[in-house]
This record gives structure tokens, C-alpha cells and sequence, in this order.
């Protein structure tokens, strides 16, 4: 019996591994191709770099517009993220703790944006910033992240606001707490786990975000997704190249998996069972 | 101690006090709800407006032509084959994905080594990004010098080669690979939670009774799952439906129209050939589509709570 259970363990053991090796091949080519010339790529795709090739980063962070890129995707990332959590968090416990008929209509009409796919509002929303002037410039996708994660945002929010006691606000109010300082000094802190969720589930989609900064920023201030898509066009047959800049591209999200990997998890859980 | 008494005073007064309460939560709404209305809402009605108009996108004029682009988009090859290959697309990625997801949470629920380091090797392709993932399976799938033409060269089987991205009969199995491989460690972590979820009693108390691990996923597993899957069904269906970075760096909707979805038509129709009204026109159907979905999730995630 003991013996027939350990067989099966082993089995699965090893479709394990089959499946995980299948599945991690495409990040493992695309590292190991960034380290290969172009010829090395072509005559053996699968096989380790013979020497170590670094030519290739060289030339994307000295000879292209790489190193503006990845600036301009980091600052996307950073200041929408920054936004969104100094007024969304507020917003859901405006909702939730108020409590009346007029916040519930509120809640719905922010609700009903997650079901507003981008490509139905694009079209007229490009117009719109061309009119306010802010077209082509880094403070439109801005504004599009933060409008666009509302929905979603204040979702988790007030479900998560709804399992703290009310009873720590009321203290609060007594010892004469103002309602702004009960929010950011005794509640936002509660919210941390809920915080977390939103900054890796919206981070990942900014930092990934290829259609809308495709479309609005001019072409001096590509972000890093764009970057690497017009490499691909450009520079066509030289894998290499491309591969150092997809490679580039993945390593900050690996890294920041591996360090905070149960926020990771955790997030996309929160996100997908909330949504 | 200036907001002590203010307070003291108002708790005093309950009217004012009320009325406080009221002003502040208007404060603390007013950023997300003016920003939301602005940058979400007035756009998506304005596209109402656009989808009966001719505009090219760049233009100060906009002539409205009543039903036309409806008119057109309903006698268009190009748009039923759009829906097509929608459909297609949506079908056999929620069928795989599923599957594949739910196989994968089982394996990893299961295995006795190693279980979060392959939690996280199946999970990693959701975090990356479409496009930069999209270019490296081109290279895979490259019929000259790809991964898989120059394993199948070495073994000897070269005659097997396929031109995957080339050849429209297999372009769009090509996009569904791709995004089988990315997408299915989503729905994973997703099923992961239901199982574990599932109290281990029940399926002692199966063994007890001679149960064999067909029988005890068929009868316990899987119908205690089914929560799980309705979320993860949905999800699936929506994310096909607005599946975009792929085919844009993979085939650009081609070879021929082989691979363009309704998604991919809006973007090529409004940016590429400059015809914006049509294109929202065409938006429009990709938002009833994805309303229906979306409020049928919404009905059977109600009618699940109710039996719970």
C-alpha cells in the first residue's frame, strides 16, 4: 500500500517537473539568448551561451533610447500607484462607513467601470486629451491609470474596510480626532494587506501596459513595453538585441516576484475572487 | 484641542454633526469620483456618439452619417470573420486554460516536493508582459531558425516543420498556445485557493469507505470546486475577449486576417486605417459581448450565495 502511494508521488514528481520545465523554457531562452550573438542564436538556439556576450546591453543602454524608456516606465508605474493610494482608499471608506442610500449609488456607478473593456473608451478619451492639451504628454496615461483603477480599487477597498471594527474610529473621534487624521493615522495603516494587493495588481498592469502609451506618448517618451515592441519591428533579424531588451524587461518583474512573492499571490487571489 | 470641542460641540448638535459627517464624505469621495467620471464615463458615452459619426481621428470635422457604420459593419466579410476567430479564440482558451489551470492546481495541491517553487514557475508567465512574452514565442515558433523547427531538425524530423506565424491554419493555434502558457497560472492560483478550501475530513471519511482518487476528485473535488471555476470561467472569457498584446506582436492580425479578433479589428480599423467612427462603431459590439458576460457571472455568483 505504503508502496504503491510512493510510486504515485514519484509520478507526479516527475509531470511536475516535465510541466514546470515547459513552462519556464520561454524566460530561461529569452535570458540565455540576451547573452548570445545573433549568429549563436540562429545555428543553436538551445544551447548556453559559449562566452559570456554583453555587447548587446551595450549597446541598448548607449546607442537607443533604452535607458529613457525604462525611466519613463518607472515613474508611470510610481506616480499613478501614488495617486491611486491617496485618493482611492479614501474614497471606499467614504462608502462603506457612510453607509446611505446615496453612497450605495455612488458605489455602484464605480463598480460598473469594470465592465468598460479600454478599447470602447479609447478612441473618444485620445480625443478628450487632445482637446485638454495633455495628449503626448506623461501626466495623460497618469490620469488614465488612476480613473481606470477606481473600480476596481474601491471594490477591494470597501470589502476589506468591512471587516475592521468600527469601534477604533469611534474611540478616536472621541479623544477629538479630526475624520481626515482617524483616516491616514488609524485605518489607512489597517489597510496594508489591501495596499499591497493594489500595488502589485496595478503595478504589473502599468509596467506591462503596451496599448494606451503605445497610442498617446510621443516618440521621445516610449515606455520600456513600447520600446521593446518597436525594437521588434526595427531591428527584425537581430534577435540578440531584442532579446536583451526583453530580458531587461523581465528581470525587474523576477526580482520583485522572488522578493515579495507572497504579496504576489496573495494580490492576484484578492484581485480575481473580489472581481 | 481646537477639533476637540469642534467635535464636542457638533456631537452636541446632532443636526451639525450629521452634516459634518455628510461634507467630509463627499471630500474623500470627490477625487476618485471626479477623476472616474471624467476619464472613464464621458468617454465611454461620447464613443455612443462617435460610433454614428465618419471622423478619421484627426479632423476638427465630425459628420454624423446616422446607422451607416452599423450597416457597414453588418454586410462586412472582415467583421464576421473578426467574430469568428473571437469566438474560436474564446472557446478554446476558457476549454484550455481551465483544464490546463485546474490540472496544474491539483499537481501542485499534491506534489510532495517542492510545492511553492513550482507554484511559482507556473505562476511567473502571468506577470510578464504580452508583448516582450509574444516576441520570444515568435522566435520558438520561427520556421527557419525557431526553438521548435531546430529540434525537430536534429531529431531527424524536419519534414515536420510547420511555418506557424506564416501559415493562417495554424497562426491562430500558435496564439492560443502562447496564451495558454501565460495565462493558465492565473486560473491556477485561483483553483489552488478552492482546493484548499476544501476541508481534508471529507476526503478521509472517502478513503474510509474505499474511494479511489478518480472517484474521490469526481465526487468531492471537483462539485466542491465548482465556485472556483465559475470565477475562473468567467475570467477566462472576458481576458479572451480583450486578448490584444499577442496578436500584435506575434501576427498583426494576419497572415491575411487569419488572426484578427474584434479587439484587434477596433485598434487596426481606428489607428491604422484612420476611420474612428467605424472603429468605435465596432468597439460598441466588443462592449455588449462583454456586458453579457460580465452580468451573467454576476447573476450565477449571486445564485451560488444564496445556496451557500
Amino acid at each position: 500500500m505504503d508502496k504503491a502511494k510512493f510510486r504515485i508521488e514519484i509520478i507526479m514528481f516527475i509531470a511536475a517537473v516535465i510541466l514546470a520545465v515547459l513552462f519556464f523554457f520561454p524566460v530561461f531562452f529569452s535570458i540565455i539568448s540576451a547573452f548570445k550573438t545573433n549568429g549563436e542564436i540562429l545555428k543553436n538556439a538551445i544551447a548556453f551561451p559559449s562566452k559570456l556576450y554583453l555587447d548587446s546591453f551595450k549597446y541598448l543602454l548607449t546607442e537607443t533610447d533604452f535607458p529613457r524608456a525604462m525611466l519613463n516606465s518607472l515613474i508611470l508605474t510610481v506616480v499613478s500607484i501614488a495617486c491611486m493610494i491617496a485618493i482611492i482608499p479614501m474614497a471606499a471608506y467614504a462608502i462603506e462607513r457612510t453607509g446611505k442610500k446615496w453612497t450605495s449609488y455612488v458605489y455602484v456607478y464605480f463598480l460598473a467601470g469594470m465592465m468598460i473593456p479600454f478599447q470602447v473608451y479609447m478612441i473618444p478619451l485620445f480625443k478628450e486629451m487632445k482637446t485638454i492639451g495633455l495628449y503626448g504628454t506623461l501626466t495623460a496615461p497618469i490620469l488614465i491609470y488612476i480613473s481606470g483603477s477606481v473600480g476596481m480599487g474601491v471594490l477591494l477597498y470597501t470589502s476589506f474596510i468591512k471587516g475592521i471594527p468600527v469601534e477604533i474610529e469611534e474611540a478616536a473621534a472621541i479623544d477629538g480626532c479630526s475624520r481626515v487624521r482617524t483616516f491616514w493615522q488609524i485605518v489607512f495603516p489597517l489597510l496594508g494587506p489591501c495596499t499591497a494587493s493594489m500595488v502589485v495588481l496595478q503595478g504589473l498592469g502599468i509596467w506591462n501596459d503596451f496599448l494606451m502609451p503605445s497610442l498617446i506618448l510621443h516618440s521621445d517618451q516610449k515606455t520600456l513595453i513600447v520600446e521593446v515592441f518597436k525594437f521588434v519591428g526595427e531591428l527584425a533579424s537581430r534577435w540578440d538585441l531584442v532579446f536583451a531588451g526583453t530580458t531587461m524587461s523581465i528581470v525587474p518583474v523576477l526580482v520583485a516576484f522572488i522578493a515579495l512573492q507572497k504579496y504576489f499571490v496573495k494580490g492576484i487571489a484578492a484581485g480575481a475572487t473580489k472581481g | 484641542m481646537a477639533n476637540a470641542e469642534t467635535i464636542h460641540a457638533a456631537s452636541s448638535k446632532g443636526l451639525s454633526r450629521k452634516k459634518k459627517w455628510f461634507s467630509y464624505s463627499v471630500l474623500f469621495i470627490l477625487p476618485s469620483f471626479i477623476l472616474y467620471t471624467l476619464f472613464v464615463i464621458y468617454p465611454t458615452l461620447n464613443s455612443i456618439n462617435l460610433s454614428f459619426t465618419s471622423w478619421d481621428g484627426v479632423s476638427d470635422k465630425i459628420h454624423y452619417i446616422g446607422l451607416d457604420n452599423f450597416v457597414e459593419m453588418f454586410h462586412s466579410e472582415r467583421v464576421y470573420n473578426a467574430l469568428k476567430n473571437t469566438l474560436i479564440l474564446s472557446v478554446s482558451l476558457v476549454v484550455l486554460e481551465n483544464v490546463v489551470a485546474l490540472l496544474l492546481a491539483v499537481l501542485v495541491d499534491q506534489v510532495r516536493w517542492f510545492k511553492s517553487l513550482f507554484r511559482s514557475v507556473f505562476y511567473f508567465p502571468v506577470l510578464l508582459s504580452g508583448i516582450v512574452m509574444g516576441f520570444v514565442w515568435t522566435i520558438i515558433f520561427n520556421f527557419n531558425f525557431g526553438v521548435i523547427s531546430q529540434l525537430l531538425d536534429r531529431m531527424g524530423l524536419g519534414d515536420w516543420k510547420i511555418d506557424w506565424l506564416g501559415d493562417p491554419n495554424y497562426a491562430l493555434l500558435a496564439i492560443i498556445i502562447t496564451t495558454v502558457w501565460k495565462g493558465s497560472g492565473y486560473y491556477m492560483i485561483i483553483y489552488l485557493a478552492g482546493l484548499q478550501g476544501i476541508p481534508p475530513e471529507l476526503n478521509e471519511a472517502a478513503s474510509i469507505d474505499g474511494a479511489n482518487s478518480w472517484q474521490k476528485f469526481r465526487h468531492i473535488t471537483f462539485p466542491l470546486l465548482a465556485g472556483a471555476m465559475t470565477v475562473s470561467v468567467m475570467l477566462s472569457m472576458i481576458g479572451a475577449l480583450k486578448i490584444f498584446d499577442q496578436i500584435a506582436v506575434m501576427t498583426d492580425g494576419g497572415p491575411g486576417f487569419a488572426t484578427e479578433t474584434l479587439t484587434y479589428i477596433v485598434y487596426k480599423v481606428g489607428f491604422g486605417e484612420l476611420r474612428q467612427g467605424y472603429g468605435t462603431a465596432m468597439s460598441m459590439v466588443l462592449f455588449v459581448l462583454i456586458l453579457i458576460v460580465s452580468l451573467i457571472q454576476i447573476k450565477l455568483l449571486k445564485k451560488r450565495e444564496v445556496q451557500m
